[in-house]
């Protein structure tokens, strides 16, 4: 078997694929390109909304490069996780930028379609057949909570885009997908050893992360029967043992072992070395298919409308009673809305960053008071109309909070602008994230064929 | 010497939105072995800084990285109103101060 040269052109599709590095990866020849478009990093906003991540210029942008190379070499094109929570509108929007990136451009190629937004009522079907189970710390799924949902969606594996592949695909356009699959369905089929390939794809797509210093440009394996090489396309970026080896740690909870459908990745005895000073050749992990086959499902559902205030505060006598005059808000806010807004139908909160906005009961103490801080009015409640009346009853009345030993009686915060009141809008949060035994693969994850 | 003067790389971040992830790098195996030998980073201590309890905190050594990883079920999830980290990539500041030597 010959090497297999597997382009990882970004492992967050949608931000700017800095254009000259993918290039330089273009000119080498790879033999397929992948790109992950999608992550749960982001929060749950995403998947709860329909929405995608990256704005449509530079998602469209992204999308463009790729094509036009892929086609200018004839080679695949693997896109997963489109629009960033790869749920049926995040699909559609994907796949509407390529069809018209291939008309603008006049590209003709077959495209595979994958869907990966799950069925509602099948999942029901599943917790009461009690084959699902929480994946790590989270309550039991139950009928309730799949309700609340929005929509869920299942992480695929490589076995949909083996399929794509082998009805002609050119180009796949996958919904939600574990990353691994993106990058390994193809070497897979051609017969490379699992346990590198996985090991390979798992690292590539995160791009040159994995490199020294890390960033977003794009990675090139070179995939070889027992061995893999790892050359970033940013001529700076150095795949080093250390680098590579530290890469297991990139947000994954066990460094050797990494649970993906269909089985484990198991890296006890992988090995790290450098080669010419770039490059980095790794072997040695092993796969250990499991009995079950799973698929991790991912939901979110909604919670409230969102508006928030922002204002500055220098004053040294203020922000010395922060938590004071904070309580104090709370409770006055909450008693003059009451008649009509119950308190337990909205959430009110404050945040004093440059004290601890972020750490809040973690932040290490005894550094005493900031000499700024930035203040955020919180609301969460059932419709924006609401959370902005309770965030601008809250701010009016906290501008002319009359505190202790007050020097400043004028007003309380500087308001970087007006209107003061900023609607965030819908917040959502992760309700499923669970894994799903299923028989068949491919059973969940329909693939839909368009020539263009 | 806290772990901030000895450590190459300290940082957080998810690992998916319920759990949080710490890193350690050490910049030698030396440096690796003084922190793993001082016994300063135990399950007792990160509880007591993380406000989450013993038996949810797991602590692996990562000989191949040189790293140190804790990682635990995030106190709030990724993305919950309450959330005030969304990646978590700002929780790795209670770990600075630790003295290891």
């Amino acid at each position: 078997m010959d090497v297999l040269r597997c382009y990882a052109a970004s492992g967050q599709l949608g931000y700017g694929v800095p254009k000259d590095n993918f290039k330089r990866g273009m000119a080498r020849h790879p033999h397929y390109i992948g790109a992950d478009m999608g992550s749960t990093d982001v929060g749950p906003v995403y998947l709860g909304s329909g929405k995608m991540g990256p704005g449509r210029l530079s998602a469209k942008r992204d999308l463009d490069l790729l094509l036009c190379a892929a086609r200018d070499l004839k080679i695949p094109l693997i896109i997963g996780s489109a629009g960033t929570a790869g749920g049926k509108p995040h699909l559609e929007e994907t796949v509407r930028m390529v069809q018209e990136v291939a008309k603008e451009r006049h590209l003709h190629f077959r495209m595979a379609v994958i869907h990966a937004e799950i069925d509602k009522g099948w999942v029901v079907e599943q917790v009461q057949k009690g084959t699902v189970s929480p994946c790590g710390p989270v309550p039991e799924l139950t009928a309730d909570e799949v309700a609340r949902s929005t929509r869920i969606v299942g992480q695929m594996g490589v076995e949909p885009f083996r399929a794509a592949m082998e009805a002609g695909a050119e180009v796949i356009v996958a919904g939600r997908a574990c990353d691994t699959s993106i990058f390994a369905a193809i070497p897979i089929m051609k017969g490379y050893d699992t346990g590198l390939v996985m090991h390979m794809s798992k690292i590539i797509e995160c791009s040159s992360i994995c490199a020294d210093p890390g960033g977003r440009d794009p990675m090139m394996a070179y995939l070889y029967p027992d061995a893999f090489i790892l050359e970033s396309q940013h001529p700076e970026r150095r795949c080093t043992a250390l680098s590579v080896a530290a890469h297991s740690l990139y947000e994954q909870a066990d460094p050797y072992r990494f649970y993906e459908p269909g089985g484990m990745l198991d890296l006890t005895d992988a090995r790290y070395t450098e080669i010419d000073g770039r490059r980095a050749k790794i072997w040695g992990a092993k796969w250990m298919p499991a009995q079950k086959y799973t698929i991790k499902l991912e939901g979110a559902a909604w919670v409230g409308v969102r508006c928030i205030s922002i204002g500055g505060i220098v004053d040294p006598v203020m922000l010395s009673q922060m938590d004071y005059i904070t309580e104090q808000m709370t409770d006055l806010a909450k008693e003059l809305l009451k008649d009509e807004i119950p308190p337990d139908t909205y959430r009110l909160d404050f945040r004093v960053y440059g004290k601890n906005g972020v750490l809040g009961p973690l932040h290490p103490k005894g550094q005493g008071d900031p000499q700024e801080a930035f203040l955020m009015i919180d609301v969460v409640a059932e419709t924006g109309e609401l959370a902005q009346t309770i965030c601008g009853v809250t701010r009016q009345h906290l501008l002319h909070f009359g505190y202790p030993g007050r020097l400043s009686t004028s007003g309380n915060l500087a308001f970087p602008f007006t209107p003061q009141e900023i609607l965030v809008g819908d917040t959502y949060r992760f309700n499923v994230y669970h894994l799903a035994e299923v028989e068949d693969p491919l059973s969940l994850f329909p693939i839909t064929i368009v020539d263009l | 010497m806290k772990l901030k003067d000895i450590a190459r790389v300290i940082r957080s971040k998810n690992a998916g939105p319920f759990v949080l992830t710490l890193d350690i790098l050490m910049p030698s195996i030396e440096a690796f072995n003084t922190v793993k030998a001082s016994g300063a980073l135990n399950v007792d201590l990160i509880s007591r800084l993380y406000h989450v309890p013993r038996e949810k905190i797991r602590i692996i050594h990562y000989v191949p990285g040189l790293a140190i990883k804790i990682t635990m079920p995030r106190r709030v999830p990724s993305g919950d109103v309450a959330d005030t980290d969304v990646y978590g990539a700002q929780q790795h500041i209670p770990l600075m101060g630790i003295e290891v030597s």
